[in-house]
């Protein structure tokens, strides 16, 4: 698969933290789409049919594991391979996180940009599909 | 040592030392009736050189409760400085002590004189009185001592949250942007912004850090003011140059402020401290962008600085709890917004140490005008 044609959804309300992401995915040749919210997340996820999405959890409106639901609920995104990727640490929402489907759970403090490209790079090469 | 007085008075205390103090008087009564009619028996509570009746017994008259000056009562005044039983023709005067200390007397009314049995039984019975106001001591300083192991346990693990999730956000930009700038990878352009993104998240982590811990100092030490006359012009100024690198591109900061200075006597450095804190909340709290207007003004006898923004605003019946110590008011527009609930607490310790205050309004039309008033130098 060429990496041109990998396009992926950061759904981030963090500015500074959604900026920078993206411009180390752009530079390893992804594609990026950026939504600011839970609901602009669920509406480019179809949209966009994104092959991969970046999850943060504190979000405006819905929060990252309704949106993670719902996800998970619509046939056009059932498959699409999430990534959870937030600020807290704690196991509990990590474990909940797993368990809603999250292909893993990464915390920011601890993932370096070159990281966050590289989990892409493993998730979007052939293998199968995350049981749901 | 606490204050005997405030052992006195506690609720918790008052509920069984209320009971001892009643009993003894009205023994006090009895053993010194001497065979013949039952003598009135007063409880005194000394605070600092004045005394209170706080029992007495059934036979006394309960109307003439003091207060009494120790110095126009040489009788009680003796007693309090010998330590000492007095008696005279028409009363005796017994001293109550409580953790070494005079607290109290016992007085016992009546003429004739004791014999030495019932000066015995009374002294014992001032003993008694004494310890049981002791344990009241003991009981309110461990109340004390508990509320604020309880407050400071509540702060540690609020310090534990805001470590765990708000001072990562910035690391995680810092660490990001510098691992990027150290593999080389980013054009020249994408460098400076780099760079100065891990400035202004720098300035979020001390801003952070210090907040944390000056509210621990405050509830540890209390807050020691430097103050000096300082231009509060100046100080909006300095605030406002702080707070340059983190104004995106959406929000503006605008000043409003007179050409001459205006006087204040101010701990310099927390006062900036605490306009860059309204400043921050303006900016996080007006999502969609808009102006930030920043106003110094002043009326002849207070100085006033306003800090406007056209944000969500706030519940004005919940406003109050603002400026409590992690008083964070969490609403589903809010509730994605980073914060540690301690900035508006720490404004509004800083204003009042300044002799002023901090209050919040809607600004009309929608969003939040914080107004924080000090006196004029």
């Amino acid at each position: 698969m060429l990496e041109e044609d990998v396009k992926v959804l950061l759904i981030e309300d963090d500015v500074a933290a959604a900026e920078m992401y993206r411009l180390r995915l752009v530079a390893d040749g992804y594609s990026v789409v950026i939504a600011q919210d839970g609901g602009e997340g669920l509406r480019l996820a179809t949209e966009e049919a994104p092959d991969f999405i970046y999850l943060d959890l504190r979000l405006p409106g819905l929060d990252g594991f309704e949106v993670l639901e719902r996800l998970r609920a619509t046939p056009e995104t059932m498959h699409v391979p999430v990534i959870i990727l937030t600020n807290y640490g704690e196991p509990e929402l990590r474990e909940r996180g797993m368990k809603l489907g999250a292909l893993e759970f990464l915390v920011k403090a601890d993932t370096t940009p070159a990281q966050l490209s590289a989990s892409v790079e493993r998730s979007v090469a052939p293998r199968p599909l995350p049981s749901t | 040592m606490p204050d005997p007085a405030s052992a006195w008075d506690d609720p918790v205390a008052t509920d069984a030392t209320g009971r001892l103090f009643r009993e003894s008087v009205n023994l006090a009564s009895r053993v010194a009736s001497g065979g013949g009619s039952r003598r009135d028996v007063w409880l005194l509570q000394l605070r600092s050189d004045v005394l209170t009746c706080i029992a007495a017994s059934d036979t006394a008259a309960i109307d003439d409760r003091g207060p009494y000056r120790v110095s126009e009562h040489p009788r009680f005044d003796q007693a309090i400085t010998s330590g000492e039983i007095v008696e005279g023709d028409s009363q005796a005067v017994l001293p109550v002590r409580a953790q070494g200390t005079v607290v109290g007397l016992l007085v016992v009314g009546g003429t004739g004189g004791l014999d030495i049995e019932e000066r015995d039984t009374l002294t014992a019975l001032a003993t008694i009185v004494g310890l049981g106001i002791s344990q009241a001591m003991t009981v309110d300083e461990l109340l004390q001592e508990t509320e604020r192991s309880r407050r400071l346990e509540r702060l540690k693990s609020e310090f534990l949250n805001i470590a765990a999730h708000e001072l990562r956000s910035p690391l995680g930009i810092i660490r990001g942007y510098s691992s990027m700038l150290s593999e080389g990878m980013l054009p020249e352009r994408e460098r400076l912004v780099a760079l100065s993104r891990i400035a202004e998240k720098a300035e979020e982590m001390a801003r952070l850090i210090s907040d944390m811990l000056e509210t621990a100092r405050l509830e540890t030490l209390g807050l020691e003011m430097e103050l000096e006359p300082v231009d509060l012009v100046e100080v909006i100024d300095d605030a406002m140059e702080a707070m340059r690198p983190v104004v995106g591109a959406n929000h503006r900061l605008v000043l409003s402020a007179p050409r001459e200075p205006i006087a204040v006597v101010a701990d310099r450095a927390r006062l900036t401290t605490m306009l860059t804190n309204l400043i921050d909340n303006a900016i996080k709290y007006s999502p969609a962008g808009g102006a930030i207007e920043i106003v110094g003004e002043h009326d002849g006898r207070v100085a006033s600085v306003l800090v406007r923004d056209h944000g969500i605003g706030i519940n004005a019946e919940q406003a109050h709890l603002l400026f409590t110590r992690f008083g964070r008011l969490v609403t589903p527009e809010t509730s994605h917004i980073r914060g540690t609930g301690l900035g508006l607490y720490l404004a509004r310790e800083t204003a009042r140490l300044h002799g002023g205050d901090i209050a919040v309004t809607p600004t009309p039309g929608g969003g939040s005008t914080f107004t924080v008033v000090v006196p004029l130098a």
